[in-house]
C-alpha cells in the first residue's frame, strides 16, 4: 500500500519565492559580506556536508576550525592532485587562526581549451561549463561534489602544512 | 568586479542577460538571468544579482563551519544559544528537522562528528534565497548553481523550459541524463567508492549510490533529501516516493538506474551518458512501502 503523499509546509516558503517571481521579492536583510576573498570552506559541499571527499581530508568540516593561533600571515601550497581534468595545485594564506585566502597555485589540464579561462577557484564551474558546452540547450548541471576532490585534497594538504587544523 | 557579464553569444542562449559567478561556500556558485533586453535595464539586472549575491554570502558568514567566529560555531560551541544566534539559524534548525523526519534520519545534522552541522542543507537553501531575490518585473526566468545543486524558476526563453545534466558518475565529462527543472534538483553522492559519506545511524562512513538525485520545489530539502539517499542508497527510494512534489534518481555503482515514478527526465532524453550497455533502467515499484 503506497502512503499518502506528504505534503511539506516546511517548503511554503521557498515555493513562494518561487512562484512570485513576476512580483517584488519579499524583503531580505543584506549582512555586509564577510572576509573579503571568498574563503573556500564555508560548507563544502552539498554531499560534503556530512561529507569528506578524499583520504587527505577525513573529518567532517568542523574539525578544521583552528585551535591554535599562530600569528603571522602565512601562506603554503598545497600537493598536486590528479582530478578529473588535469592535475591542481591550491595554495592557501593563514593570519593568524583565519584561513583568508585561497587560490590555484597551478593547474595543467593538458592543454585543454579551458586553460585560457582559469581563475582562481573556478575549477568546479569549469568542470560544469565544460559539460555544459556539450549541449548548446542545457542550463546547468548537477553533479556531486562539484568542489572538485582535488581541490579539496590539495587544499587540505596546504593547511596541514600551516598547521591549520 | 564585474557581477553583470554580456550575455554569450551562442544562440540558444539569447535571452540570457547575465552570467555571474559568485565565490562563495568554498565553492563557486553561478547566477544566470534570462528576460528579453528590451525590456529591463542592465542596472535593473544588476541590482538584483548584487541582492543575490549578499544573500549567499550573509548565509556564508552565518553557516560557515570553517568560519571560526560565524555563528553556527559559537552555536556548535555552546556560546551562544538558538535565540540569541540570527533568525536565520532557527529557520534553519527547522528545514534540517524536517528533512531529518521525511527522510526517515537518513539525513539527520544532528548526528554528524561535531555537532549540528546543516552544511547538507544549507547550501540549497541559500541558492533558494538566492534565486528569489533575483525576481524582478521584465525577466523570464532565473538559475542558481551552487556547486550542483541547482534551482531554476520561470523559463530561459518562449516555449522552453529550464534543462539540468545530471553528470555521469562514472565519467564526469558525460551527462547521464537531462532532466526538465522548475524547482531544485541536488545531486549527492561519492563517485569513488574510496570516498565517503557519514551514515547518521553509525557515525560511520557509508554510500550505498554513486550518485543520488533529488528534485523538488525547495532545494534546501532537496539538498538534504539527496544527501540522505545517497547514504541509503535505493533502498531509500522509498522514503522520497510519499513526499508531495519530490522525486529521487539513484545511479548505482554498477551503472543501475533507479528512480520514482515521476522523476522530471528530459522527454528528449539527450543526455550523452546514455547507453544502453551501462544504464539498466530499473523502475520502482509504486507499492514501495
Amino acid at each position: 500500500m503506497r502512503r499518502a503523499r506528504v505534503v511539506v509546509i516546511a517548503t511554503i516558503a521557498g515555493l513562494a519565492g518561487v512562484l512570485s517571481f513576476h512580483t517584488k521579492p519579499a524583503t531580505l536583510s543584506f549582512g555586509q559580506p564577510v572576509g573579503g576573498p571568498a574563503v573556500p570552506g564555508g560548507s563544502p559541499t552539498s554531499a560534503p556536508t556530512s561529507t569528506t571527499t578524499g583520504p587527505a581530508s577525513s573529518g567532517p568540516p568542523a574539525t578544521t576550525s583552528p585551535s591554535t593561533s599562530p600569528a603571522a600571515t602565512r601562506t603554503a601550497t598545497g600537493a598536486a592532485i590528479n582530478y578529473s581534468y588535469g592535475v591542481v595545485s591550491v595554495a592557501a594564506t593563514v593570519s593568524g587562526t583565519k584561513l583568508t585566502n585561497v587560490t590555484i597555485a597551478s593547474i595543467d589540464d593538458g592543454g585543454n581549451f579551458r586553460s585560457e579561462s582559469i581563475d582562481q577557484q573556478s575549477v568546479p564551474v569549469l568542470e560544469q561549463e565544460a559539460l555544459q558546452a556539450q549541449s548548446g540547450n542545457i542550463q546547468g548541471v548537477s553533479g556531486a561534489s562539484y568542489t572538485s576532490a582535488g581541490f579539496e585534497q590539495s587544499l587540505q594538504s596546504a593547511l596541514t602544512q600551516l598547521g591549520f587544523k | 568586479m564585474t557581477p553583470v557579464q554580456p550575455a554569450a553569444t551562442a544562440a540558444p542562449e539569447r535571452a540570457r542577460l547575465s552570467h555571474h559567478r559568485e565565490q562563495v561556500m568554498g565553492t563557486v556558485v553561478t547566477i544566470d538571468v534570462f528576460g528579453e533586453a528590451d525590456e529591463v535595464t542592465r542596472k535593473e539586472v544588476h541590482l538584483r544579482i548584487a541582492r543575490a549575491r549578499a544573500v549567499l554570502q550573509s548565509a556564508d558568514a552565518v553557516f560557515s563551519t570553517w568560519k571560526e567566529h560565524s555563528p553556527i560555531n559559537q552555536l556548535r560551541r555552546g556560546e551562544i544559544t538558538v535565540a540569541q544566534a540570527p533568525p536565520e539559524v532557527a529557520a534553519v534548525m527547522e528545514g534540517c528537522a524536517t528533512a531529518r523526519s521525511l527522510s526517515d534520519g537518513w539525513f539527520d545534522p544532528w548526528a554528524m562528528p561535531g555537532g549540528f552541522d546543516p552544511t547538507g542543507y544549507v547550501k540549497g537553501w541559500a541558492a533558494q534565497r538566492a534565486l528569489g531575490a533575483l525576481s524582478m518585473p521584465g525577466l523570464t526566468g532565473g538559475i542558481v548553481n551552487a556547486a550542483g545543486d541547482v534551482v531554476a524558476s520561470g523559463r530561459p526563453g518562449p516555449g522552453r523550459p529550464f534543462r539540468v545534466a545530471i553528470v555521469d558518475p562514472s565519467n564526469r565529462k558525460r551527462f547521464a541524463c537531462v532532466v526538465e527543472l522548475d524547482g531544485g534538483i541536488a545531486t549527492s553522492g561519492t563517485y569513488e567508492r574510496g570516498a565517503h559519506l557519514i551514515d547518521p545511524r553509525t557515525g560511520q562512513p557509508a554510500s550505498r549510490a554513486a550518485s543520488a538525485s533529488v528534485t523538488g520545489p525547495d532545494l534546501g530539502l532537496a539538498d538534504a533529501l539527496a544527501t540522505a539517499l545517497a547514504v541509503a542508497g535505493p533502498a531509500g527510494l522509498a522514503f522520497i516516493e510519499p513526499i508531495e512534489g519530490y522525486e529521487g534518481f539513484v545511479i548505482g555503482y554498477d551503472g543501475s538506474w533507479q528512480y520514482t515514478a515521476d522523476f522530471p527526465f528530459d522527454t528528449a532524453r539527450s543526455g550523452r551518458g546514455i547507453t544502453s550497455e551501462t544504464a539498466s533502467v530499473t523502475r520502482t515499484s509504486k507499492s514501495l512501502s
